[in-house]
């Protein structure tokens, strides 16, 4: 443990903006305090994360205070969860004014934000356990805002349950842990002298106990139900809920790294994620509610963030976590803007210039290829370089093959650029403040990545097979299975929401 | 309101169904519900414009008895009001003797009026009253003494019938079932995967696709199989087994419309937009009661329900005793007669009449206000004998009149009132779009086509650059439904929309003006032009542009309808007006309503332009109408959110033009200053921006969170068809309509006439919209904007599946979850002519007559003496 004079005051520092800003919280649920004294509470938390970015950039070793620890991974997840939160606050006082439960929302939003934050940061497994439990239940009192509603209620009760049992499995799996080894402090348990005293077949148990609780927040097959029915939560919720909490299984995993490498559960792991990325895209491509189309979208992703896991890639789950999230947060922000309006173009219907769509296939090859090369060629990396190739190749065809006349290359190729030096600045500096922290997990059998190669390809093939026997009886089945399979539950749908009609007032009253 | 004779309990359906075809059938169920188009030509629709043969009562008791909902405020927001001082308590009285006067109960009028007066202004009595051993007994010794009241029962869904008697969720697995079916078969948004089969009919692609359905038992599947191939056989079929009679199968297809009024709503609106969707209401009704019969069929025989309903007692005796001030021992004094008078009374003075006297205290108390300002201010009002400076026309719209009133405080400048089609039938087609836009009022259908265009030399780099911005669009968009590229989408995009949604949420008003600004230098849209000489093309689509002949009629049209015939200014300007606000489905539904949810500049823009016309000029002289040629006509657009007139069509000036232009653009900043300041303050506020509501007005514009961009028609109350002398002093507050009209030239009323089978039907049937919105927010609004999701790229639905919601959103129509915003009041018609001119008009257009009898709206008028003259 170190002990620098230097950077115990960041911490303090991170704990008394925390302390104020949720002080300030409380402090408007009071009915008496003025409503627009909001705009104060969402000045003071503006100060975490940046107390949080400062830690990120000015710490570059691990410092333990408490049962606190604080690396730059820590510092990263703080400020990316409480950046979140800041966010959906802010737009929430606009969007949600006027709420019945507006006050309740700010507070509510807080807190679970909060405890997610110290979750990640926290080292002792007691803790974790605690705080993850806190966020869970924020998280489903957050699905319940408008409890007059009953649909909502229902979707609440019915998440609730499941992330009930999520939060038991995860307590049997730490209570065993820490029985085994004798030790509560996270770094101590992942310590290899400490592992040692597992017996596999117990390592192998709790490995399963983790993946299930995990599958439960990560919304992955056969529990994507919740996610699917608290479509019902207002649009920030909705955000706050994609972007910063699903993402928990790939956080946890990449915290218990030690404990969970080359192991048969991955193999598990590995299949079931599988199965959600083609479930998920699925729901997204069949489905034409937008919001449902993005929960869809986040099925998928999360399974690939696991799959990233399972193949030991812990850095690059982390960052997939971190930017689905805010990709998502940014798409669910914007769900106004969803709405038609007749005017997208489509380039399908002109004729194929061959000699551009060549040029994009050699330099997919190449932007492949050079990946594949810089990053060590082995395992994780040629999956992803083959995304990367492929998705260049598809920005390509959109972006300048299609182009229009000179202007539009030139425009197209300067999107394409833009995205691609972005992508490999984030990439770049994420991996210099991280690589230390996060472990990478031993390289992946060489079976697990075909496996993984096998099914995004296939699904792609029979993707492509399908949309052109469109009245086929396959088709058919495939498409309701998917419609099926993405749609809420009876139970949290009706029709028109009856608990608008009840207790209205006219102006002037009841201000 | 003088039609509440009609027995309110015994409303018959006497359509003589019998010899009609199961089409003919639907067609005429179908009236019960209205047409919805998609959200992004939001329409002003009243709910009920096929209803209007019934009184509003009929109607309000009619929703009641067959969905449940109320369509009167509710006893909460009456009371508010009330509280507010929006009610004059001897509207009240005059209200409930005259409803005495025209119901005859055997009873003293004292102890009648005692009992209504109570029971209009105590709340009613308790449930436990009610339960009360004593008060059943009672109800029980009166029924077996012959007080039989029945009433007839309304047709409900079977499947509705067995959920409440079995609570088993059939009628809700129903709706469930047909939204599915209704979204995935509506859908616009080019899902990847989008429904197959649909170009052969929803009932044959359903048929063919339900029969695989995982959602349905295996023995659903199989009797879906075997279902007719032809969907009226179907219907026709499933009726029989289902048991509806004949004489019932029109109000049983109703009650199946107005379980989902929404999708029904827009598959009626697809049936009246292509032939080829014609029978597609048959098709959904088809399915939707074959399912039905599916889905009960394990459960039949079905116990048969009455066709006549018993009146509880209890409820009616409680009354007396809670209002009337008769508790159970002096029933048995009474003599039978007046048991049974005190039960008739109770009965039909209920919980409609109490609510609906109410309103009609509210709407006449505004009436009274409205009557008083305006006959106040009359000696104020000089005549204009100054040559003016500049004449503005802008629409009807309520949010014309603060800003008109403005405006006229610069000397020398005039404003008046038409409807902002301005009598263009034209359907409009923007650069770049594929699709047009029938820009004037829903009810009618347009004549001519008028396009934008560019010159190939400048179109084609234009066309190039636009063509750059949706291919990122397009782009990012087919990636995401990419299995491969989908996962790296997030990482290649998510910085760049994190830095986005950073600015938006921090700074939006900057942020938004600068995306604007960025996106203005880089696509730099020329001036277009409009195609306005007829083009040749095929017979079979509309013709593009006017004949010389129909320009000059449609200008002589417009010029004389907004009263603008002579003492032409120098500089006359068109206003349209549309609203700005991003990440709001509702953007159309805040645009020009008489333009059917779109701007109205395209049509101000036109209007201007055929006025310019030379030619034009010269046959307009030779029938009377003298524009000088110093006299240029511009175009301008009213932005609504932000209380500005951006310059739409600017030809050259003449020298006086010129002066008169150089003034208005001095004068304007402080205009839409003054306006803002004056707007924003009615907008609810956190107190964030007070001191400049220039700024609160674009950041309302910009922000991507703001869900209340402005108030768009909230708080409309009344139509003022007039002189704007008449008006002019007064401050209306944003709640008026205002359509210039003079009735000295108007001898024969054809003038009066139009406006009212155009604006004032546009008015109203905005003004019915609003209040369906604000009484019924769940059922004729779209309920919380934070729940919604758009679906289909059409339309929007509550939480994970809805009915296809209708109307204005919760927010545009409540300032928070308790308040409402918008007083939900009939519209108030005035007129400013002689009473033989209203009566004339009544006389000629019976339609009109209708809606002022059966309570749609209602009536004044003010005559050259100024007198005021109530017609409702």
């Amino acid at each position: 443990m170190t002990h620098n004079h230097d950077f115990i005051s960041l911490p303090t520092a991170f704990f008394i903006v925390l302390t104020v800003s949720m002080v300030s919280t409380i402090f408007l649920l009071y009915k008496k305090v003025p409503v627009h004294l909001v705009r104060y509470h969402i000045g003071l938390l503006s100060l975490p994360p940046i107390v949080a970015l400062w830690g990120l950039l000015a710490n570059n070793r691990t410092v333990m205070v408490g049962p606190w620890r604080f690396d730059s991974l820590s510092w990263l997840l703080a400020l990316f969860v409480l950046t979140i939160g800041l966010i959906v606050q802010r737009y929430s006082v606009r969007y949600l004014f006027g709420d019945r439960d507006y006050r309740k929302y700010f507070a509510l939003l807080t807190f679970t934000t909060y405890a997610d934050t110290l979750a990640w940061i926290s080292n002792d497994l007691r803790l974790l356990l605690v705080c993850w439990g806190v966020t869970l239940l924020g998280l489903t009192l957050l699905i319940r805002l408008h409890k007059e509603w009953q649909v909502a209620r229902k979707a609440a009760a019915s998440a609730g349950r499941l992330f009930l049992i999520s939060w038991l499995i995860l307590l049997v799996a730490v209570i065993w842990m820490a029985q085994t080894t004798g030790q509560w402090q996270l770094s101590i348990v992942l310590e290899k002298n400490n592992l040692a005293q597992l017996p596999s077949w117990e390592r192998t148990c709790i490995n399963l106990l983790l993946i299930i609780a995990m599958f439960i927040p990560s919304a992955q097959f056969p529990f994507q139900r919740w996610l699917l029915d608290s479509v019902v939560a207002p649009t920030p919720v909705s955000a706050v809920m994609h972007a910063g909490i699903v993402n928990a299984g790939g956080l946890l995993f990449t915290r218990f790294a030690p404990i969970f490498s080359g192991e048969a559960a991955q193999i598990f792991l590995l299949v079931v994620s599988g199965f959600s990325v083609l479930l998920g895209t699925g729901i997204m491509l069949v489905h034409v509610d937008y919001k449902r189309q993005l929960v869809g979208s986040t099925i998928a992703q999360m399974g690939f963030m696991l799959i990233q896991c399972a193949l030991g890639a812990y850095l690059a789950a982390v960052i997939h976590a971190l930017l689905h999230g805010l990709f998502k947060a940014s798409l669910f922000l914007q769900a106004g803007s969803a709405v038609q309006h007749r005017e997208i173009h489509s380039f399908k219907s002109r004729q194929i210039p061959n000699l551009w769509v060549i040029t994009g296939v050699i330099l997919a090859l190449m932007t492949g290829i050079g990946y594949l090369l810089t990053s060590g060629g082995e395992g994780y990396p040629i999956i992803s370089s083959f995304i990367l190739g492929w998705s260049m190749l598809f920005a390509w065809i959109g972006l300048v093959a299609f182009g229009n006349g000179r202007t539009g290359r030139f425009a197209g190729l300067t999107f394409l650029a833009g995205a691609l030096l972005m992508f490999t600045y984030i990439h770049k500096s994420l991996d210099s403040l991280l690589h230390e922290t996060i472990l990478s997990g031993m390289n992946p059998s060489c079976p697990a990545i075909i496996w993984v190669l096998f099914l995004l390809l296939g699904g792609t093939a029979v993707g492509l097979w399908l949309a052109h026997k469109r009245s086929s009886t396959a088709f058919t089945i495939i498409y309701l299975w998917l419609v099926h399979l993405g749609e809420p539950h009876k139970d949290v749908v009706e029709s028109h929401p009856t608990y608008l009609a009840k207790s209205l007032f006219y102006r002037g009253e009841s201000k | 309101m003088t039609t509440t004779l009609a027995r309110p309990l015994n409303w018959e359906n006497e359509t003589e169904e019998r010899g009609l075809t199961i089409h003919e059938i639907v067609k005429a169920a179908s009236e019960i519900i209205a047409p919805l188009g998609p959200i992004s030509q939001f329409a002003a629709r009243s709910p009920w414009a096929s209803l209007e043969g019934q009184s509003f009562e009929q109607m309000v008791r009619r929703f009641k008895d067959r969905c449940d909902i109320e369509l009167l405020p509710n006893d909460s927001v009456l009371q508010s009001a009330w509280n507010h001082g929006e009610m004059d308590v001897e509207f009240l009285e005059e209200g409930l003797q005259l409803w005495l006067e025209q119901h005859d109960f055997e009873l003293s009028h004292t102890d009648a009026v005692q009992f209504c007066r109570t029971a209009l202004t105590q709340g009613p009595p308790s449930s436990e009253l009610t339960a009360l051993p004593e008060v059943k007994s009672l109800a029980k010794r009166l029924s077996d003494f012959n007080f039989h009241l029945h009433t007839r029962k309304t047709v409900k869904p079977l499947s509705q019938c067995f959920e409440q008697k079995e609570g088993d969720g059939k009628f809700r697995d129903l709706n469930r079932h047909m939204i599915k079916w209704c979204k995935l078969f509506l859908d616009e948004s080019q899902a990847v995967w989008s429904m197959p089969n649909r170009e052969q009919g929803f009932y044959q692609a359903w048929k063919r696709m339900a029969c695989l359905d995982p959602a349905l038992s295996l023995e659903a599947r199989k009797q879906i199989k075997h279902l007719p191939n032809e969907a009226d056989i179907a219907l026709v079929e499933a009726l029989s087994q289902l048991g509806i009679s004949d004489s019932e199968t029109q109000e049983y297809l109703e009650a199946h419309l107005l379980a989902l009024p929404g999708w029904a709503g827009m598959m009626l609106w697809r049936t009246q937009q292509q032939i080829k969707d014609s029978s597609l209401l048959t098709d959904y009704l088809a399915i939707r009661i074959s399912m039905e019969l599916i889905l009960l069929k394990p459960h039949f025989p079905l116990s048969k329900q009455g066709r006549e309903e018993q009146v509880r007692l209890e409820p009616l005796i409680a009354a007396w005793i809670h209002w009337g001030n008769v508790p159970i021992d002096k029933w048995h004094q009474l003599s039978d007669v007046e048991q049974k008078a005190r039960l008739n009374l109770a009965r039909q003075f209920d919980k409609i009449v109490r609510n609906r006297l109410w309103l009609e205290a509210w709407e006449k108390t505004y009436e009274k206000q409205l009557m008083e300002q305006i006959l106040s201010k009359q000696e104020l009002v000089s005549e204009p004998n100054k040559p003016s400076l500049a004449q503005f026309v802008f629409c009807i719209d309520v949010r014309s009149e603060p800003f008109r009133r403005k405006l006229e405080q610069t000397e020398g400048v005039e404003t008046f009132g038409a409807a902002g089609f301005y009598g263009l039938p034209i359907e409009t087609c923007k650069l770049e779009q594929k699709h047009s836009h029938p820009s004037l009022p829903v009810m009618s259908k347009p004549q001519f086509k008028v396009m934008e265009y560019l010159p190939e030399s400048q179109y084609k780099p234009f066309h190039e650059r636009i063509e750059a911005v949706h291919s990122l669009k397009g782009t990012f968009k087919s990636m995401k439904h990419n299995l491969l590229a989908s996962l790296l989408l997030p990482e290649v995009s998510g910085p760049w929309l994190s830095m986005q949604t950073l600015a938006r949420t921090f700074i939006p008003r900057s942020t938004g003006r600068t995306f604007k600004k960025l996106l203005d230098t880089w696509v730099m849209k020329p001036d277009v032009r409009l195609t306005l000489d007829r083009m040749e093309q095929s017979k079979s689509e509309l013709p593009i542009g006017f004949s010389e002949e129909e320009k000059v009629q449609y200008v002589e049209q417009a010029l004389i309808t907004m009263g603008l015939t002579d003492h032409f200014a120098p500089l006359v300007v068109i206003c349209g007006h549309g609203s700005r606000s991003i990440n709001n489905p509702y953007a159309a539904s805040l645009d020009c309503g008489a333009c059917g949810g779109t701007s109205s500049a395209f049509n101000a823009r036109v209007l201007a332009e055929l006025c310019n016309f030379p030619h034009v000029r010269q046959s307009l002289k030779a029938r009377g109408i003298l524009i000088p040629e110093e006299t240029i006509f511009a175009a301008a657009e009213h932005i609504t959110t932000l209380d500005e007139l951006h310059w739409e069509y600017l030809p050259k000036l003449s020298a006086k033009a010129e002066e008169a232009f150089t003034c208005i653009q001095a004068v304007l900043p402080q205009v839409s200053e003054q306006a803002s300041a004056e707007r924003i303050s009615k907008l609810p506020n956190l107190k964030f921006n007070r001191k400049n509501p220039k700024e609160e007005a674009e950041r309302h514009s910009e922000d991507w969170s703001e869900i209340r961009p402005e108030w768009g028609l909230a708080g409309n109350a009344a139509f003022v068809i007039g002189e704007r002398s008449l008006t002019e002093e007064c401050n209306l507050e944003g709640r008026v309509f205002l359509h210039n009209y003079n009735w000295i030239k108007d001898k024969n009323g054809s003038l009066l006439a139009s406006i009212i089978a155009g604006p004032a039907t546009v008015s109203q049937w905005i003004n019915l919209q609003y209040y369906a919105s604000a009484v019924a927010p769940h059922y004729y609004g779209s309920g919380n904007k934070a729940t919604q999701t758009v679906t289909a790229g059409i339309g929007v639905m509550q939480g994970n599946a809805s009915d296809l919601l209708s109307g204005l959103p919760w927010q545009s129509v409540m300032q928070s979850d308790e308040t409402i915003y918008h007083a939900p009041i009939r519209l108030l018609v005035v007129i400013q002519a002689p009473t033989e001119y209203v009566e004339r008009l009544l006389k000629h257009d019976r339609t009109f007559q209708q809606k002022v009898d059966n309570g749609w709206l209602r009536l004044a008028s003010i005559d050259p003496e100024g007198n005021w003259k109530s017609w409702s």
